[in-house]
């Protein structure tokens, strides 16, 4: 008789925590409540001196960008590699990316949620992290690409003496509501499912950590009538953050698509750019688990079955991304508009071919790896499949906003574009940037969702079907 | 500080039980003594429905508190889209001051945002948060016990024990009140 | 009784709709007119390296393209400068009004609004306009002859022809001052004033005998991607061949 719990092709155990193996559900795990949250509390109260050399090679990057920021403010923005045509590089690239990174945090905490799908438990707030921090560094960019960003206030409506207003046709100020309200749900999202588990880790610590989780838990108890009312605005939260978060990326590609540039004028611009958020936003996100995973000794929480249901999701992702990508790129090249021809011929054969194949390449292959479980419940190998997955769709977001400005109406007005170290350093700077503030929430602040994954372990168990014992999920909500 | 109070004669009393089976049941005997289910609390650190135990549910202001935050956000994009053209006028090429598509972008994004903030002060308005200072609570409640906390008086006590002692319950006494 | 200037501009009934012609059968490619642009309107020098780049800032620029082969080949130019359309996709884009429809149909650039996203520039499909990447520097002895009427502008600004709008204002307040409305040809920007061969030519088009109205109905004129529906101010005529 097989043993349904094991995932054929999983890898077993780990050195930290002998006694878990990968393959087990962590809903039916025997552990008691103590001991998860004793687990869940370790990688808060001891950090190591990985960990330090991390940050700190973190912060000296991003004090290189800070710097190079300066000098962009300073001398002006020729110090970029921007000219005309090319107005848009590498900031509004790095811009669309990010907000793409984003697109999966809500993805796994809302949409799972609302579907009462059980191995989002652990994850749900790694996701809701990345979400809120990917939105914040996005948020830098439209500042950073500002050729005055000293008057970046003007964008907001504030009583002035010249009774101004700023234009709400401009799609740049939807982009400004909708990332403001975007980042604020996700951070008041991320806040409220916490309380809880920052109530536990009030009561579970001491000193200085005791009077931040007592300040941060809000005097939570866990009554009836609590844990009714938080659940209650989960759900609506659940709800309303859907439409926030498909609108959030369907208005940055309205940066583009209400030009009438050739290859940005397309109404297909919206629905593929929320599919290519979802599908880099999931890459990068099963990239930030099996880092942390290792990082923070999460095995006890992250295991084979949550990778695999995350791989497959990913899959999914990919195959609905390159069938938009199809779908736009057909009646681009269909239409033999003459600019469009010569920018896909510069894209298939001309100076930015090399990026092009890198793109399909980087995007399509993990497609074809993912749909093997070997690759979706290896760590290894999983991490070099997403990490492809997000090179592929930053080179697409590149080939957008950079390969098709380089072309237009007028053969005069074509240009080129050569990026320069201000860009690089600032570009590497959001990354150092995301990266340091997700380091420190991890350890701030309970990684996975204890309250959730207790929640869980009421709903299953193993019952017998013939010879098999199968886990059973009851629907108690 | 310790609960008691001389002219109405109510003492609190806590117990720890190990899973929502015995809560129920325990629940179900201190209802057939006579105690109001307002005077029942229940402590968890994982959501239980409240069916599950016995209890009532509560009637929440939540969802239209949240309509209402929803109304007003919409009613401020709608100005910001539709009024605020006019107020300032600027004529932009190919398009009237206010049009349909711009307005109704702005008009859902604020909507949304109002929602959203609105569920969250809603919520914490309707839980009464943030509320520090002293509370009756146990520390064990995190480690997987549900608390009951009871407001009863005097003369029930030793009935309430006895029902809490027949459910397994385990450090039954007088609540600790923890500064939260 | 005179008449407020304000009056005749904001409410346009009546008004001017300014356009300019551009007879290429006329222009030789001299950039007389991209010279004069800059001095009117303090638009700085890039300089070699930086227009190389693309980073040049002409108003107006006369594009020039070679045709045929050796020994039949052809040099043709056009200068061009912001077509001031009518339906300018620049405009709708900005998202602090710094660019937008004045009532007398010019496409105005307000330079103290601007904050330098850049997204007319991506919008505008002629790429007529330049965007102000360091702080413009005027070579001695540049910075002594700098137009008191027009604003010099700092980095991170985009800029653009305006059929110098401070030369239109000032004869208009001029002639108001007088009772009367300007003439045709008492309006001239730089471009049009210096071009030596008068193959710029600037009116009133609401005006229908002035020079632009008539030259603008020639069976020679035709206007640059007007398939875009932009429908610019800025009308060409081409008729035979020519040597240049």
């Amino acid at each position: 008789m097989s043993d349904a719990l094991a995932l054929p092709g999983a890898r077993a155990g780990s050195q930290d925590e002998p006694e878990t193996a990968y393959d087990e559900r962590l809903l039916l795990a025997q552990r008691t409540d103590e001991e998860i949250n004793q687990a869940v509390l370790k990688p808060m109260l001891r950090t190591g001196r990985g960990f330090w050399a991390l940050v700190a090679v973190l912060a000296g990057i991003i004090l290189w960008g800070m710097y190079s920021w300066s000098y962009l403010i300073q001398w002006g923005l020729g110090t970029t590699g921007k000219n005309r045509p090319v107005y848009w590089t590498l900031f509004i690239t790095t811009f669309v990316f990010w907000i793409g990174i984003s697109h999966a945090g809500t993805m796994i905490s809302a949409v799972l949620r609302l579907l009462k799908v059980d191995w989002r438990r652990p994850i749900t707030r790694g996701a809701e992290a990345m979400t809120a921090f990917a939105l914040v560094v996005a948020g830098l960019y439209p500042l950073i690409h500002l050729g005055r960003v000293w008057k970046a206030y003007w964008m907001v409506p504030y009583p002035n003496n010249r009774m101004l207003w700023p234009n709400f046709q401009s799609p740049l100020m939807w982009d400004l509501i909708a990332i403001t309200t975007y980042l604020v749900s996700s951070t008041l999202y991320l806040y409220l499912a916490l309380i809880p588990d920052l109530a536990m880790a009030r009561d579970h610590t001491g000193g200085w950590r005791h009077r931040v989780y007592r300040l941060m838990a809000l005097g939570w108890r866990g009554t009836g009538g609590e844990w009714h009312k938080l659940l209650r605005a989960l759900a609506i939260f659940s709800v309303a953050i859907i439409p926030i978060f498909l609108s959030v990326h369907s208005i940055v590609s309205w940066d583009f698509a209400v030009t009438i540039q050739p290859r940005w004028h397309s109404t297909i611009f919206a629905p593929y750019f929320v599919i290519g958020a979802v599908y880099s936003g999931l890459s990068a996100l099963a990239a930030i688990l099996i880092i942390v995973r290792r990082g923070m000794r999460l095995q006890e929480f992250l295991r084979a079955e949550h990778f695999d249901a995350l791989g497959r999701l990913i899959l999914v992702a990919g195959m609905l991304w390159t069938y938009f990508w199809f779908a736009g790129f057909l009646v681009e090249w269909y239409g033999n508009d003459p600019v469009v021809r010569a920018l896909i011929s510069e894209e298939i054969s001309g100076k930015m071919a090399p990026l092009f194949y890198l793109q399909m390449g980087a995007n399509l292959i993990p497609i074809v790896l993912l749909a093997f479980r070997k690759v979706r419940t290896t760590p290894a190998l999983l991490l070099a499949t997403v990490l492809l997955v997000n090179v592929g769709m930053y080179t697409e977001r590149f080939l957008i906003v950079v390969g098709s400005l380089q072309r237009n109406d007028i053969p005069f007005n074509w240009g080129t574009y050569r990026p320069t170290w201000v860009e690089l350093s600032v570009v590497a700077m959001t990354f150092a940037g995301f990266a340091l503030l997700y380091t420190v929430f991890s350890r701030i602040v309970p990684y996975v969702p204890v309250w959730e994954i207790k929640e869980g372990r009421l709903r299953y168990t193993l019952r017998r079907i013939g010879r098999l014992l199968v886990p059973t999920a009851a629907e108690i909500e | 500080m310790d609960g008691r109070n001389a002219t109405t004669d109510t003492i609190r009393l806590m117990a720890l039980l190990a899973d929502a089976t015995q809560t129920a049941q325990a629940i179900d005997d201190l209802h057939a003594l006579g105690i109001e289910d307002r005077k029942i609390v229940v402590l968890s650190g994982v959501p239980y429905p409240e069916r599950a135990l016995g209890r009532h549910t509560e009637w929440l202001a939540l969802p239209w508190i949240v309509l209402a935050g929803a109304i007003g956000g919409f009613v401020f994009g709608l100005f910001l889209a539709v009024i605020t053209p006019h107020l300032y006028r600027l004529d932009i090429g190919g398009h009237p001051a206010a049009a349909f598509p711009p307005a109704a972008i702005v008009v859902f994004v604020f909507t949304m945002m109002a929602t959203i903030v609105s569920t969250f002060l809603g919520v914490l308005w309707e839980m009464d948060f943030p509320r520090f200072g002293r509370a009756p609570y146990h520390d064990l409640v995190t480690d997987g016990n549900l608390a009951v906390l009871l407001e009863i008086p005097a003369d029930l006590q030793a009935k309430a024990r006895a029902i809490f002692e027949a459910h397994h319950g385990h450090h039954i006494g007088e609540p600790e009140w923890i500064s939260l | 009784m005179a008449k407020d200037v304000n009056t005749l501009t904001e409410t346009n009934v009546g008004g001017p709709r300014w356009a300019m012609v551009v007879d290429l059968d006329r222009c030789t490619g001299c950039q007389a007119c991209l010279v004069a642009c800059h001095a009117e309107n303090n638009v700085p020098v890039a300089g070699e390296a930086q227009a190389a780049y693309g980073r040049w800032l002409h108003w107006i620029i006369v594009q020039r393209y070679w045709e045929g082969q050796y020994p039949n080949v052809k040099a043709r130019f056009t200068p061009l400068m912001c077509q001031q359309c009518t339906e300018a996709p620049c405009e709708p884009v900005c998202p602090v009004f710094a660019t937008y429809h004045n009532p007398e149909g010019l496409n105005a650039q307000i330079y103290n609004r601007c904050i330098g996203t850049r997204f007319c520039g991506n919008a505008c499909p002629y790429k007529a306009r330049t965007f102000n990447w360091f702080t413009p520097e005027f070579p001695e002895p540049l910075g002594e002859q700098l137009n008191p009427d027009v604003t010099v502008r700092s980095r991170g600004i985009m800029e653009k022809c305006t059929f110098c709008v401070q030369r239109i204002r000032r004869v208009e307040l001029a002639t108001s001052a007088e009772g009367r409305r300007p003439t045709d040809g008492e309006i001239l920007p730089a471009c049009v004033q210096t071009c030596p061969p008068s193959a710029l030519v600037f009116g009133d088009l609401n005006d229908p005998d002035s020079r632009v109205s008539q030259m603008a109905r020639s069976r020679r004129s035709f206007r640059v991607l007007a398939e875009l529906g932009t429908d610019p101010a800025v009308v060409y005529l081409k008729g035979g061949e020519t040597n240049v």
